[in-house]
């Protein structure tokens, strides 16, 4: 290959101006950083792993609550667990959703479920059910954490906890013992909608972030490569 | 009667006033009642006070009732009595079984002064007023379930309540998810009573009701807690004499999950009381005391157990484990163990339990005491072996418990081997040399006394020490091959480990000795035998020999016969005359041959017997091919010579026979037998298993016969295979009684038939009443005498030119007889007519009509019923004679010898005399009688000289039949 000096020039003059226009490119500007987009990945991962993780715990512990707690028909008024977070929502309304309001849901839901979590660690008598619900704990915890990762990389605040509003749980004579039951059934119920749910909340947004492949020849097509 | 009466009126007229005056005297209303609701205890508590007393202290009786749902409805009466004092306020609860909430109850109360003081004034005072105790009022619009919680014991009744605000309808109650009955107490309450209700998880029994209108579910959960157990095996001790450590056992856990038992130790003679976390054992610090008396307590809810336990601290002494175990001075045979214990004060010996193990058992056991440190010597100990010596102490005085094990593992040290070793050889001799193959197994453990590094072989020519070769062998090889020169040699096996020498095992090989390899020897005289299987190995016997042995070896082949020899052997000693040789490699139904060797004092071996056997015999595996042979219709013979007695999976002992046909009967020598798929046949046993062939024997001609051979072992008969079929052949003799019978019967019928039709003939013929010399066969005999051609003209002698006829009578008289016989018409050719061939017979129509009836005796004078021209003419095709003829009799006889018959000869131009035969035979058939004649052409009436004689000989046979 014969190169001229003339020719050297006029290469070295448009590769500063490719490097100089690179900044410019969205495709290439992500590939520097990655964003979101692995952090909702693994918050998606860890959801369907809790997800599967809870399967198991709330079985064992129906049924060390007993019938009719443990039968599949099962579905006794929501009584005494108002104060759960409801993750049952309207279709349309959860289209609707921006993608701050449905992650700031997530957070405060699990942080408010994680809380009423420890009460039921706290109550059970049998050790292992004990071991079981520390370590579901403990990854709710990590489920929490990860939201608050992908929150902060989309540049979201955390939603503030005010003073009275951090559920309390107060073992005592409020409740008799077989409302207590059915707060743990409603507990572990709400949960597990609650990882339904945010398996497609995080799916949705987990789309959302993926920037399509065409795009990147798209940009690199108009600046003349 | 009447004064009784008016006395009866006299006296209520003044009790009435009397009484009534005296209820008034007390309160009409002396109590104050307020009731109190504990939902909780499901009681009800009762206050009131008594105004108005008349004493400071007063003695009173009072009566409560307490009804449900309406006052009518009185549920409960109790009488209480009790000492008043001035404005005091009386308490009573009563507890009920239906939660409050369920109903509504009310309560009254009366009393009356009960004072031994005043005891005209006991009457009762009026009922207070009714009480209302209604729970219900603070129900809220949601329907809820009564008790709110419950706790129970196991095997209690238990009564609950679903209450609404609204009317009831299809009010459903579930425990544990089972629905229970229920009944309806008002239009608002439902109630449900649980019977002997069970414990069934610590978590309680959750209870709940619902109604078609009303899906709210309440419910409650009922913790149901098993009966409290005794506390088990209660026991204290201490290791430390510091602290007290006390165990029991709990029994099945009865805690429920929100009401948990309790336990506590209690002291009696400190007076200290301490809980216990845990449920099966608690610590107790000890101090100076030394008796102790403890109390445990264990408790729930509802019951509690209480045990005790009495003893002095020195009894209750648990030494901890020995520490500091160690081994010295370890030498082959023996070592010793040191070990400390953990000092428990001055005043206390400990008793040690030393053991020695090896090989996986205890080997030694003693017991030491000591103060602090022990130590103990074993002695006796196996060189070169694995030990693990053990200690364990207790309290001397007051034994009460070993502490745990300290051991420690050692090994002691090696030593020479004490055995030598178990050699065999096999020779195999070759020109000029001796190929000799040493076998020896491997030292025990227990002989070795270490690890075996080399055995060494060491050999002498016999008679000649100076040339003794030897041979290391390292381990651990456990044979060589050696090259002698000669084959008498002396040879010495030792092995060695790294302590010494074992002794040496020493044999002589010599050629003439019986030796199995070497031909000429001993080996076919000796003596041959069976050996007896015993499942795992194979048991034999032998005659020990006549002089004196240092011992026995048996040998013989790891392996089946047909595979290369793995050569085994095992030494017996000099008094055994048996043994069971016993091998891992031996399998059922393969033959093992076993060769006894004797040690003579020269040490030499010397073959004895030999021996054959299996270590378990099979039956056998196949059933010998049979040919059949000299099938006939009566028997057969079955034969199996080509089946190989000796390479079966047992020894032979015979062969059985089956055999199947159609008869019911089994044949002489055979037995009924079932063979395995229950049908039934016939059996019969060889018992010589040489004998390998059979006949069958009596059987039926032309029958269908099924035959099985099988051998048979110790284990058992050879497989039932298909049976072969045979068919017995046809019978031959009534076929050839039925050839040589039935030719002979029926001429004799015949015959028979002929003499019974003319009996009456052959009477008149033969023997008549009246006899006719004419006739007489005798007279004919006679005759030749005088004249030899008393009725027969000579041919030659007259020329016939003249025709005569005679008038024959009918009978003539005996004087008639010697005349010439000139009845006959004779036409006799003249001698021109010698070219004529065949004889023309016409027919003599003077005799025709008594030819049918004519027999050989005589003619019949009746005349032929033919006309002359009609009878029968044949035409020669050489001229004819038309005249009357007679053929000739069979019996052309000599003349002088012609029976009685009449005939009519033609005598032939060429022949000058009657007994040369004639070229044209005219013949008769037999019992000839006067029949058509006619011509018969030459050659088919000209038999050859042997027909001739044959069919004369046949037809002498014939005439001579019926005349005799």
């Amino acid at each position: 290959m014969d190169l001229r000096a003339g020719d050297s020039w006029g290469m070295l003059a448009c590769l500063c101006t490719v490097l100089w226009h690179l900044p410019a490119v969205p495709a290439l500007n992500r590939t520097g950083d990655p964003g979101p987009g692995p952090s909702i990945q693994k918050t998606y991962d860890l959801t369907r792993y809790l997800e599967h993780q809870l399967r198991s715990l709330a079985g064992t512990y129906l049924n060390y609550l007993g019938p009719p707690f443990n039968e599949p028909d099962f579905n006794p008024p929501r009584l005494g667990a108002e104060t759960l977070p409801r993750a049952t929502v309207n279709l349309e309304v959860w289209r609707s959703l921006n993608d701050k309001l449905r992650l700031t849901q997530n957070y405060e839901a699990y942080s408010h479920l994680l809380c009423h979590l420890r009460g039921l660690d706290r109550q059970a008598a049998a050790a292992e059910l004990r071991r079981s619900l520390a370590h579901f704990c403990t990854s709710l915890q990590g489920l929490l954490g990860s939201i608050a990762g992908v929150m902060a990389a989309l540049g979201y605040p955390l939603p503030q906890t005010l003073p009275g509003t951090e559920p309390a749980w107060a073992p005592g004579p409020a409740h008799s013992d077989f409302l207590q039951k059915m707060d743990d059934f409603w507990l572990l119920k709400e949960l597990q909608t609650w990882l339904w749910r945010s398996a497609k909340d995080f799916n949705r947004l987990k789309k959302k972030m993926q920037p399509p492949a065409a795009a990147v020849t798209l940009h690199l097509g108009t600046h003349g490569f | 009667m009447a004064p009784v009466a008016v006395f009866q009126a006299a006296f209520l007229l003044a009790w009435l006033p009397l009484s009534t005056y005296q209820s008034e005297a007390v309160l009409s209303e002396p109590l104050s009642l307020s009731v109190h609701i504990n939902s909780t205890q499901q009681s009800l508590h009762l206050k009131w006070s008594v105004h108005n007393m008349t004493h400071p202290e007063l003695q009173m009786a009072f009566q409560i009732e307490i009804s449900r749902m309406n006052k009518s409805n009185v549920i409960w009466v109790e009488n209480y009595t009790t000492t008043v004092h001035q404005d005091q306020t009386l308490r009573r609860m009563w507890k009920s079984e239906l939660p409050l909430e369920c109903a509504t109850h009310f309560v009254r109360i009366r009393g009356k002064e009960d004072d031994p003081r005043m005891p005209q004034r006991r009457v009762w005072s009026s009922w207070s007023s009714w009480v209302k105790a209604d729970a219900q009022s603070w129900l809220g619009p949601d329907p809820l379930v009564f008790p709110k919680e419950k706790q129970v014991e196991e095997g209690s009744d238990v009564t609950l309540c679903y209450v609404s605000r609204h009317v009831q309808s299809h009010v459903v109650c579930t425990l544990n998810g089972i629905p229970v009955p229920g009944e309806q107490l008002d239009p608002h309450v439902f109630v449900v009573t649980l019977r002997n209700i069970s414990f069934v998880r610590n978590t309680g029994s959750n209870f709940f009701c619902e109604e078609d209108r009303n899906h709210t579910q309440p419910g409650l959960v009922i913790f149901v807690a098993k009966v409290l157990e005794e506390p088990k095996g209660f026991s204290c001790e201490t290791r430390d004499w510091k602290t007290l450590n006390c165990t029991w056992d709990p029994g099945s856990d009865t805690d429920s999950w929100k009401f948990p038992s309790q336990r506590n130790l209690f002291e009696s003679f400190s007076g200290k009381n301490q809980s216990c976390e845990q449920k099966n054992w608690c610590s107790w610090q000890v101090d100076s005391q030394k008796i102790y008396n403890f109390t445990l307590l264990a408790k729930n809810v509802f019951r509690e157990r209480r045990v005790t336990l009495l003893f002095h601290l020195a009894h209750r002494v648990h030494p901890m484990t020995p520490f500091n175990v160690a081994l010295k001075r370890v030498s082959a045979t023996n070592a010793t163990m040191t070990w400390t214990v953990h000092p428990l004060g001055n005043n206390f010996t400990l008793l040690c339990q030393v053991e020695l193990h090896g090989e996986g058992r205890v080997v030694q056991q003693h017991n030491v005491s000591t103060w602090g440190n022990g130590q103990y010597s074993f002695r006796g100990l196996a060189p070169a072996t694995e030990y693990r010596a053990r200690v364990r102490c207790a309290t001397a005085q007051h034994f009460w418990k070993w502490s745990e094990w300290a051991d420690q593992e050692f090994s002691t040290l090696q030593a020479a081997p004490s055995t030598a070793p178990d050699v065999w050889r096999s020779v195999r001799p070759t020109l000029g040399s001796c190929n000799v193959t040493l076998f020896w197994k491997p030292l025990s453990r227990s002989q070795a006394h270490g690890e075996i590094q080399f055995y060494t072989v060491a050999t002498e020519l016999l008679h000649t020490p100076s040339s003794s070769q030897l041979f290391p062998i390292p381990s651990p090889a456990n044979g060589t091959e050696l090259s002698l020169d000669g084959c008498s040699h002396q040879i010495r096996v030792t092995a060695s480990n790294g302590a010494g020498t074992s002794p040496a095992s020493m044999m002589v090989i010599a050629r003439d000795l019986g030796d199995p390899w070497n031909p000429g020897n001993q080996t076919a005289e000796v003596k041959e035998g069976r050996a007896q299987g015993t499942g795992d190995g194979v048991s034999m016997s032998w005659k020990p020999p006549p002089g004196n042995v240092l011992g026995y070896v048996v040998e013989w082949c790891d392996g089946p016969q047909d595979s290369p020899c793995d050569l085994r052997w095992e030494s017996l000693g000099p008094n055994a005359t048996s043994t069971v040789i016993k091998s891992d490699a031996f399998r059922p139904g393969v033959q093992y041959n076993f060769r006894i060797y004797g040690i003579s004092p020269e040490r030499m071996a010397y073959l004895l017997e030999r021996k054959t056997g299996y270590s378990q015999e099979l039956a056998p595996a196949d059933n010998p091919h049979v040919t059949v042979n000299n099938l006939t219709s009566h028997s057969f013979t079955l034969s199996w010579e080509d089946y190989a007695t000796d390479a079966q999976p047992g020894f032979i002992r015979g062969y059985r026979v089956y055999l199947r046909s159609q008869a019911e009967q089994c044949l002489p020598g055979f037995t009924k037998a079932v063979l395995p798929d229950n049908t039934a046949c016939c059996k019969h046993d060889i018992d010589n298993p040489e004998q390998k062939t059979f006949m069958v024997k009596n059987l039926q001609p032309e029958s269908f016969y099924e035959f099985l051979v099988t051998p048979h072992t110790r284990a058992g008969e050879g497989p039932a295979q298909a049976f072969t079929n045979v068919i017995t052949t046809r019978d031959q003799h009534p076929r050839v009684l039925i050839r040589i019978l039935l030719p002979m019967v029926f001429p004799l019928l015949l015959l028979t038939i002929l003499c019974y039709v003319k009996s009456q003939w052959i009477k008149e013929t033969c023997y008549p009443d009246i006899p006719d010399p004419h006739k007489s066969s005798v007279l004919s005999l006679l005759k030749p005498k005088e004249s030899p051609h008393p009725s027969i003209m000579s041919v030659r002698d007259c020329v016939p030119d003249a025709l005569e006829v005679v008038n024959k009578a009918a009978r003539r008289s005996l004087a008639e007889v010697e005349r010439p016989k000139h009845d006959y018409l004779h036409l006799l050719p003249t001698g021109s007519s010698a070219g004529l061939g065949p004889g023309i017979c016409f027919e003599n129509l003077t005799y025709n009509q008594a030819a049918p009836d004519a027999g050989p005796c005589g003619p019949s004078p009746a005349p032929h019923p033919a006309p002359p021209g009609q009878g029968g003419l044949l035409t020669s095709p050489g001229g004819l004679l038309r005249s009357p003829s007679y053929v000739n009799s069979p019996g052309e006889s000599p003349a002088g010898e012609a029976p009685l018959n009449y005939v009519s000869q033609v005598a032939p131009p060429t022949s000058g005399h009657k007994d040369s035969p004639p070229t044209a035979l005219l013949e008769l058939a037999p019992r000839s009688e006067y029949r058509t004649q006619m011509a018969v052409p030459p050659g088919l009436a000209s038999p050859t000289p042997d027909e001739k004689s044959h069919l004369w000989a046949v037809s002498l046979l014939d005439a001579g039949g019926p005349r005799r």
